[in-house]
């Protein structure tokens, strides 16, 4: 990876550090900053007469935390639970929540440059949790706004208020 | 649910408030020290209204602690600093350094008084009489600044303190001033009690020069501090001013301290408006020179001077100092959270060696039963620290109210109910400040005079009740009295009086919330007990700030409730789990009834499909855990035939479970951190093998099943 220039320039005008995770064969990827750490899927505790995607709560340290399943969410063809299944808890402004994964790739930097507007289209995604398209070599990344999708009321993670 | 009654009058005495004493001098050690870090952090200029509130209520809090204990120096003196800081904070006055200086001094003293009591009260007083006079004279704003000279011709309304010790007998006549006043006719109901309590003297008009000055003379053989505490009703202490006019007999007993101080009061040398500490010095050496007086001088230090003359015959009745230590929270939380790994690690461990060979592990195996039993205890002592019952708050307010009633001349019975609810220590600690409040409130303003009372038609003893349950997801606690409750019209012309946006319509619950508007005061007098309109505005904030809620319930003549809500994050619960299909639930224990296996004919359907079950003669409906939950069923050979009949706001459901799999303590964690609210589930807990179980919501079940 090029190393470009580093110093203070991870708030608007440099490259940002993404962390990169499959759902199915799309790639997709959120700011590093967000992310706590990564686990291997253990089975939740199913919360009665939640949303499907919402897989139940496991409890992390001490903490309850919430898992969503994005592959249910964004509808995947397929949600199976294996030994690569990979959880990343989020660190969301005050809350966590964790997020079910295919797997994890890696973490990259992409310069603004190489980010494109996403066009219109019609996705199960709320187009505006989508910050832009990346790209990187021949792979196109979907880089997500996982804050706004999170927090929005559909995900059912918060009630009623913002 | 154990149930005491305190009477307020003699049993009261038998009580042992000793045990909290520790609590207290911790929390006025807390007060004081962040009060000292806030003066310190003060921008005179700049100083904005919530860093003044904030001291203020260190000074508040300290006040109402001693007040409750009966260290009466000290509250005497954070009496002085509240008034002057309650300047302060309306704007009435200006922060200046010296105000600072008397302050800090102050918040020095009122330690090496409570020091002093810590220690067994042995040992000389420390006096805190300049001090009082100096922050007084503050208050009063006639020393504006230390350049400025005294004004001579403004008399100086000084508290003189009596002088310790000294019993009067005999009559005295003393020239009695009290004022500025807002309003001097409330200065007239004093000549009230001259006239109502037989015995206490004389009292004449006497012309005074100034309009909202009231001056009397009186002849009287009670002490200057019975007086003052009689005026309180009335009058609060700082604006009166008490000045012996000689011919009495037996007060010029001998020098004692305080005499000095009150010379110093009557006459400043010109000049020195406010003696610096040092100034004293002039009067080292001199004989008779009041020792008392100059502990206070040296303001810092007395603390271990007086310790080291207590400790001989103190140390077995007090307990040393080093019997506690205070940790952060989030430490214990650590350990709590650490713990509970430990305890899922060691779970793992125990599984995976059951199929080793007892044989050829036998050191192994032992090793691991003995982490087995170290890892339980250690979990169970780590959860202890945090739990305490609320017994422990409630069993302060017995003497308070014992205190304050007689003080005000009430009779009131004090009820205690569900002292045996645990409570997590943090919710503990910051509770009783709320809770001294409010009862505090009942008595003083609640509560009527016995002679109303009967006029009234209601027993001449009133009742405060103090209870505590859990509910649903929180526990409540409630403050109710029989007294006489709150007046609508009172509270919006109130409202009105200070500029508030209010109107005839607004509904009873929103008339009561306005009380909580801060410095809003119902009371027609401010008393060293209640009435300067801190009181609500504290309760909320500190309720707030815990997440809860406070709800008022009043009947103009009937009383009034306080109820105030909080989460039970954190909460110890003792519960019981029960398997529906493969998951795991929990259930109150303290909601569960009974439980029993149950034989199809016993449970009938009515109308449309709803099922009930006959429990001794009683029906009562049932609701089927596996469809409320939509548990999935991979086996069916299993199905729910035990009944768990569980009570929640006065009736009772029944519970069909797979099966019963235990009682445990549990501890109650909250949902809506990360999540949200879950429709029949009051909290979560993580059982002992790390997985989470969610907590059944009682109440929302009963409620259910009635729709």
């Amino acid at each position: 990876m090029s190393v470009m220039e580093r110093e203070g320039d991870t708030v608007s005008t440099g490259a940002r550090e993404y962390l990169t995770f499959r759902l199915d064969q799309e790639e997709y990827g959120i700011d590093i900053l967000k992310v706590q750490e990564i686990r291997g899927y253990e089975r939740p505790t199913r919360i009665a007469n939640a949303p499907e995607f919402i897989r139940g709560v496991v409890n992390l340290r001490g903490t309850i935390v919430p898992i969503v399943d994005m592959r249910l969410k964004f509808n995947c063809a397929k949600a199976e639970c294996n030994a690569f299944t990979v959880v990343i808890i989020l660190n969301l402004r005050s809350r966590i929540v964790g997020i079910v994964v295919d797997s994890v790739s890696d973490v990259m930097e992409l310069p603004p440059e190489s980010l494109k507007a996403a066009p219109e289209m019609d996705s199960m995604i709320d187009s505006s949790a989508v910050v832009g398209l990346g790209s990187v070599g021949d792979r196109m990344l979907i880089l997500l706004d996982i804050e706004k999708l999170m927090s929005g009321l559909d995900m059912g993670l918060v009630s009623g208020e913002v | 649910m154990a149930e005491t009654q305190q009477e307020s009058g003699g049993s009261g005495d038998s009580f042992d408030l000793t045990q909290f004493y520790q609590i207290f001098f911790e929390e006025a050690g807390e007060n004081l020290d962040l009060m000292e870090q806030m003066l310190l952090n003060l921008n005179l200029e700049t100083a904005d209204d919530e860093e003044l509130n904030g001291i203020f209520r260190c000074a508040h809090s300290v006040k109402g602690g001693a007040a409750t204990f009966g260290f009466s120096d000290v509250a005497e003196l954070t009496h002085q600093m509240e008034s002057l800081l309650d300047r302060l904070r309306r704007h009435e006055l200006q922060p200046n350094a010296l105000m600072v200086d008397v302050l800090l001094e102050s918040a020095d003293a009122s330690r090496s008084l409570l020091a002093r009591h810590q220690a067994g009260e042995t040992g000389e007083p420390p006096s805190s009489a300049d001090l009082v006079r100096r922050i007084s004279e503050l208050a009063s704003g006639t020393t504006p600044s230390q350049a400025a000279p005294a004004p001579v011709a403004q008399p100086v309304p000084a508290v003189v303190p009596p002088p310790t010790g000294l019993s009067v007998k005999g009559e005295r006549q003393l020239e009695i001033r009290m004022g500025p006043l807002e309003r001097p006719a409330q200065a007239d109901a004093v000549k009230e009690l001259f006239r109502d309590i037989t015995g206490l003297g004389e009292i004449v008009d006497m012309p005074s020069d100034r309009a909202d000055t009231r001056v009397f003379k009186v002849g009287t053989s009670s002490s200057n501090e019975d007086l003052l505490d009689l005026f309180a009703f009335h009058v609060s202490r700082e604006h009166v001013a008490i000045r012996d006019l000689g011919e009495a007999v037996g007060v010029g007993v001998a020098p004692q301290p305080g005499h000095a101080a009150m010379s110093f009061a009557d006459d400043p040398p010109p000049g020195t408006p406010i003696a610096p500490a040092p100034g004293f010095g002039f009067f080292e050496g001199a004989p008779g020179a009041p020792e008392a007086v100059k502990v206070t001088a040296e303001g810092a230090e007395p603390k271990g001077s007086a310790k080291v003359v207590a400790r001989p015959n103190a140390a077995h009745q007090v307990q040393p100092e080093a019997a506690t230590i205070r940790v952060a929270i989030n430490k214990v939380d650590q350990l709590i959270n650490l713990v509970g790994e430990l305890v899922i690690t060691q779970a793992m461990l125990a599984q995976n060696s059951r199929s080793l060979d007892p044989a050829v592990y036998q050191q192994l195996l032992t090793g691991l039963a003995d982490l087995d039993r170290n890892t339980r205890d250690l979990q169970e002592s780590v959860m202890s620290i945090r739990m305490i019952p609320m017994s422990i708050v409630f069993s302060r307010f017995p003497r308070m109210l014992r205190d304050l009633a007689s003080k005000l001349g009430k009779k009131v019975d004090f009820v205690t109910q569900g002292e045996a609810t645990e409570l997590d220590k943090g919710l503990v600690e910051k509770i009783t400040d709320p809770l001294t409040h409010l009862v505090r409130n009942s008595c003083d303003h609640g509560i009527e005079m016995p002679e109303d009372r009967i006029k009234a038609g209601k027993p001449e003893t009133g009742t405060i009740t103090l209870s505590a349950a859990h509910q649903g997801g929180s526990i409540v606690i409630e403050v109710r009295d029989d007294g006489r409750g709150l007046s609508r019209e009172k509270i919006l012309k109130k409202a009105r009086e200070r500029g508030l946006d209010v109107s005839d319509q607004m509904s009873d619950a929103d008339v009561w919330q306005l009380i909580f508007a801060p410095g809003f005061s119902t009371a027609d007098v401010v008393t060293d007990v209640s009435g300067r309109g801190v009181g609500m505005d504290v309760v909320k904030r500190n309720i707030a700030a815990l997440n809860g809620t406070v709800e008022i319930d009043s009947s103009e003549g009937y009383g009034m409730r306080v109820s105030v809500r909080l989460p039970l994050t954190l909460a110890i619960m003792d519960g019981m789990s029960v398997g529906v299909g493969e998951e795991v639930y929990i259930l109150p224990l303290s909601s569960v009834v009974e439980s029993f296996q149950v034989k199809d004919e016993a449970v009938n359907t009515v109308g449309q499909g709803s099922r009930l079950v006959k429990v001794r003669d009683e029906y009562m409906p049932v609701i089927e855990l596996e469809k409320v939950f939509q548990v999935p069923r991979f086996d069916f050979e299993k199905s729910s035939d035990i009944m768990v009949v569980v009570e929640a706001e006065g009736s009772r459901v029944a519970l069909l479970v797979d099966e019963l799999l235990g009682q445990q303590q549990v501890v109650v964690k909250n949902l809506e951190t990360n999540y949200r609210k879950v429709p029949n589930v009051s909290g979560a807990t993580i059982l002992g093998d790390g997985k989470v179980a969610l907590i059944l919501d009682t109440s929302a079940l009963v409620r259910r099943s009635r729709h």
